[in-house]
């Protein structure tokens, strides 16, 4: 060993902590490539009708899922496992089926069908998460896992049939299920599920699972609520002033944010119970992962959600400029998104330059998501204004 | 550690004279982080309480002794009050103190890295590992490049008196993340007070522009303190046109008032519609607007559209509602309990009123609506499958003003709902403004129109003047005898039903505040359009900061800086020793793994354990 040259130091023995660009690249090529021919068969089929805004969101499409697929390889499954179903049900709607007469439809695939398997996939998760931590099962986690994945697909499958179902009948009705309290909701539950999934794989941390899930299980009783109660699953037209391009990139970069944020407030949740429990001995501590670990989480899921978060904010204000007249007119929505955006600069400025960790951090981001939940809902539900997209 | 200095007041404790202590007070991070949640906790009052209303309905609710505490606390525009525009600029002025006296700093960390540190420095570092391999120094310093190479850093070595030197780093531009996100910060508050009128401000300030309070007052005798200057660098302001008219103001509320903003052209509305979807909800609401020059030019003609405004030399035309512009209607009116009477006849505008002949009561058309297209149960509470909404045609309101001074509120439709093979028309009327109208379900004769209703109505009262006691012998035989005159060719079941129903009208009319019923006959429908016309020079600005801010997050957060610093020097007992010292600002985790691995790699290649600090 003492006299081996640096040439014969085996690659293997490096660490394998990093990961370089090449191996990034490599791991992202077959994913690359299948992107490309996507995109090209998408140029080259539709590319006639297309403006120049198509073309640029097709390439934010493009490059967004690039980089997410060559970082996260599940989203590399993920994707084809949420557009083959969901075209697959757009080709069925097209020759003339509908969920009267086709069982595939009527159960699985039309819009409110794959909410409600979320829901349900959704709410069997959470128990599953509880139960996982509870009785300290490992194939108990792994099935919470799956679960959650299950849920999280079919409540983007169904997003992406609904899309396509506002238009059926009524042509000029056609929208981004993004326009009322309902299809926010199925967006919530699913992307946050989404999301949560992306830091249990990267961390390891399935235990987090008991925390973050019930409130989405939460968001999923609601959710239940406005479908049979308040019959919110109809389709109905948009109003004027939703008729715009700029909500489909304001609406869902919102949610990237709302997704994380929620995220981190509960792992904040999770962090402040286990080193409680750590003090005491308690069981919890040992069930959980790391309090570093969930610190880290923490961080990482805000800095993400914050970047979002202000891009969806700004996106919002240049569509109140070329629609209402002004970026901002302190509308309760945009003054609570202010709110949000503010208390989370406050929160990275502590943690990242007075170098704060730990406890309060904890406090500071499991609190937040009374503010970001206000803004996201209270707001619809308690104050007026112009967002009225959220109206019960 | 590093961190600190930059920051804190830790750095600089040497000479506190006062200046400085002031200065490092406001770049300090204590002041920022307080600052913004203080911004968030201030902005939460002007979502609670609905804001710039009219004083008077403030003043309705809090009372006149809150209602005064709350204005001049500024509660009802807290935006644009002198205390949060403070705030605001508190805030853009700690963060130009903080871009100033960091900046220079960061620059010299960007542009200067010197491969020799000195060996406390390194020992300083957050992670820290000191290990003796029997390998000669070059060996393990060639071995320690190739480590650092192999995980994508570009690692420059120098050797002095024997000792060799290695040091590298990477995302060394994540300082300029700091510049950006920072400086557009101020550039975007900047841009936006220079939006939000500044030098208008500050003349309402000063006490030269003057908002009018009386909103009645014609253009030509508003006081010129009231106007702003023709050539306003931002102003936002709205007009509400009747389709046909020509208008070059627009105006701006401030306060309980509002401020005349001069344009320098004439918006011309030709007309204005709304499309509709197939259930009766609004689709879009379009004007079709001509601007005119001064001298009478055309500028430009097209159409503003909700979600898409015309522009036209740095000013934007918004579509933002719509309201009446002053229909002409002509209307019938029944005398209740004046049997034989003719109807009369009634025109009129939208916005004006009318004198009832020399009767003492006057009429004044409030509203008119084109179309209502309402859902049956809230017609006459019954679920009515298959047909769930009604159309009531057009309707319009009136409000009745007695001699004595009682007023009461009336809404008429023109379309007749059908029920159980009998037609009515619906009116409603209420005695208070804001309460629920009562709505009264009128029997149609055999030829449309409430005539025979009101003839019905007039013998009735007649007879039982008279005398007569209402047994239903009475009630048929006075209608059959106006039934000969009106509708002779009635049938007897219809007859029954039409009494029947009359009966419940009557009832329902028990409360009816006026002596008459007016319908609309015909009418000719003119809307008005509210358009907003603004100015705002400082969007692009506002614009590229959006775009350096969102970029100067990302980098920021995912571009982190990593610097490791080496030293090798060859042990007199033989083999050689190693320092290394290595830390990062962000993703700490991620890089303790890291250097977690690079330990383990340097130890397994030159066979010997470390020694190892982690911070
Ligand atoms: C409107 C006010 C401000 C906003 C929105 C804001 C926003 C931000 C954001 C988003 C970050 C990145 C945090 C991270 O990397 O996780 C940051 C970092 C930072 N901010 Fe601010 N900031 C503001 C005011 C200030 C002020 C007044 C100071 C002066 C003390 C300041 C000093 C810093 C410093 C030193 C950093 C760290 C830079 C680095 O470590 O590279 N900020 N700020």
């Amino acid at each position: 060993m003492a006299n081996s040259r640096v040439e014969n130091w085996a690659p293997e023995q490096l660490p394998n902590t990093h990961r370089t660009m090449r191996d990034t690249i490599f791991q992202g090529a077959p994913w690359g490539a299948a992107l490309t021919l996507s995109a090209g068969f998408i140029v080259f089929r539709y590319g006639a009708q297309f403006g120049e805004w198509q073309y640029l969101v097709l390439l934010c499409w493009y490059l967004a899922l690039l980089v997410a697929g060559s970082l996260w390889r599940s989203l590399q499954l993920a994707v084809p496992a949420v557009v083959i179903p969901a075209l697959a049900a757009v080709w069925m709607y097209s020759v003339g089926q509908t969920p009267e007469n086709s069982w595939i439809l009527h159960y699985f695939l039309q819009g409110l069908a794959g909410a409600m398997w979320m829901c349900g996939l959704l709410l069997l998760a959470t128990a599953t998460y509880i139960l996982h931590v509870w009785l300290r099962s490992e194939p108990l986690g792994r099935w919470a896992t799956r679960l959650t994945w299950a849920g999280t697909l079919m409540g983007f499958i169904g997003l992406g049939v609904r899309w396509r179902e506002t238009y059926i009948g009524h042509p000029s009705w056609g929208h981004i299920p993004v326009s009322n309290l309902w299809e926010v909701f199925v967006l919530f539950c699913a992307s946050t599920s989404l999301f949560y999934l992306y830091y249990e794989q990267r961390y390891r941390a399935r235990a987090l699972g008991a925390f973050v899930m019930p409130l989405v299980a939460s968001a999923v009783g609601f959710l239940i609520w406005l479908t049979f109660a308040q019959h919110m699953d109809r389709i109905e037209p948009l109003i004027p002033a939703l008729q715009s391009f700029w909500m489909k990139l304001h609406v869902p970069m919102m949610f990237v944010g709302y997704a994380n944020f929620t995220v981190a407030s509960l792992v904040g949740l999770a962090y402040l119970l286990a080193t409680r429990s750590a003090t005491r001995g308690g069981a919890l501590a040992r069930a959980m992962p790391a309090p570093e670990i969930m610190d880290d989480v923490m961080y990482r899921a805000i800095a993400f959600g914050f970047l979002f978060f202000t891009t969806a904010t700004i996106l919002g204000a240049v569509w109140a400029a070329k629609a209402w007249g002004g970026f901002w007119s302190w509308d309760p929505k945009e003054t609570w998104a202010l709110i949000v955006w503010l208390n989370y600069a406050g929160y990275l400025h502590a943690r990242v330059v007075k170098g704060w960790r730990g406890t309060s951090m904890a406090w500071w981001s499991f609190m937040s998501i009374w503010v970001v939940t206000f803004c996201f809902l209270g707001v619809n539900l308690f104050l007026s204004g112009l967002h009225s997209y959220g109206k019960l | 550690m590093e961190r600190e200095v930059h920051v804190g007041i830790s750095g600089e404790m040497r000479s506190p004279s006062r200046r400085r202590l002031l200065w490092q007070y406001l770049a300090s991070m204590r002041l920022a982080v307080s600052l913004l949640v203080l911004l968030a906790i201030a902005s939460v009052i002007g979502t609670v309480l609905r804001q710039q209303e009219s004083y008077s309905s403030y003043a309705f609710r809090f009372g006149a002794f809150w209602f005064q505490v709350y204005r001049d606390l500024g509660v009802y525009n807290v935006y644009r009050t002198v205390w949060y525009m403070g705030i605001v600029g508190f805030l853009v002025f700690s963060t130009a103190t903080c871009i100033t006296r960091n900046t220079p700093r960061m620059l010299r960390e960007i542009l200067e890295f010197p491969v020799r540190q000195r060996e406390s420095a390194i020992r300083a570092q957050e992670h820290f590992l000191e290990l003796h391999s029997e390998l000669p120094a070059p060996v393990l310093q060639d071995r320690l490049l190739f480590l650092l190479r192999n995980s994508g850093y570009r690692p420059r070595s120098e050797s002095h008196d024997g000792r060799g030197h290695v040091a590298a780093r990477k995302g060394k531009f994540n300082r300029v993340g700091y510049f950006l996100t920072h400086l557009a910060i101020i550039t975007i508050c900047g841009a936006a007070l220079y939006n939000a009128d500044v030098p208008v401000r500050w003349s309402e300030w000063m006490g030269t522009l003057v908002p009018e309070t009386n909103f009645n007052m014609p253009l030509t005798s508003i006081p010129h303190s009231a106007w702003m200057p023709l050539h306003n660098p931002a102003y936002r302001g709205s007009v509400t046109l009747p389709e046909g008219d020509t208008a070059d103001v627009v105006f701006e509320s401030a306060g309980d008032g509002y401020l005349v903003q001069k344009l320098p052209f004439q918006i011309h509305l030709k007309s204005f519609h709304i499309k509709y979807y197939s259930t009766g909800m609004p689709r879009d609401f379009v004007s079709d607007v001509v601007l005119y020059g001064p001298k009478g030019q055309i500028l430009k003609s097209g159409v503003v559209r909700v979600n898409h405004p015309m522009s036209y030399d740095g000013t934007e035309i918004y579509q933002s509602s719509f309201s009446d512009g002053g229909s002409l209607l002509r209307m019938r009116s029944f005398l209740l309990g004046l049997p034989a009477m003719a109807a009369g006849k009634l025109v009129g505008r939208v916005g004006q009123t009318l004198k009832a002949g020399s009767s003492g009561y006057s009429i004044s058309l409030k509203n008119f609506k084109m179309t209502n297209v309402v859902p049956w149960s809230s017609v006459d509470g019954h679920a009515h499958p298959g047909s769930p909404v009604i159309n009531l045609g057009p309707s319009f309101i009136y409000v009745v003003h007695t001699p004595q001074g009682e007023a009461g509120e009336f809404k008429t439709y023109m379309l007749p709902i059908h029920r159980d093979g009998q037609s009515f028309f619906v009116q409603g009327f209420r005695e208070t403004r804001g309460a629920q109208y009562t709505y009264v379900a009128i029997p149609a004769g055999p030829h449309g129109g409430i005539s025979l209703f009101v003839d019905y109505l007039a013998a009735l009262q007649q007879t039982l003047s008279g005398g007569a006691s209402p047994t239903p012998a009475v009630l048929t035989q006075v209608f059959q005898q106006v039934a000969q005159v009106d509708a002779p060719t009635m049938s007897p079941e219809k007859q029954a039903l039409f009494i029947r129903d009359s009966m419940l009208a009557m009832t329902q009319m028990h409360d009816y505040p006026a002596p008459f019923i007016l319908r609309l006959s015909s009418f000719h429908h003119r809307w008005a359009a509210s358009l907003q016309v603004t100015k705002w020079p400082g969007t692009i600005v506002i614009y590229w900061g959006c775009v350096a801010l969102v970029l100067g997050i990302f980098i920021l957060f995912y571009l982190p800086q990593k610097k490791v610093w080496a030293e090798l020097r060859a042990d007199p007992e033989g083999g050689s020793r190693l320092l290394l010292g290595a830390g990062a600002d962000r993703n700490r985790l991620e890089f303790a793994r890291e250097f977690a691995g690079w330990r383990e790699a340097l130890e397994s290649s030159s066979g010997s354990t470390s020694t190892s600090v982690t911070r």
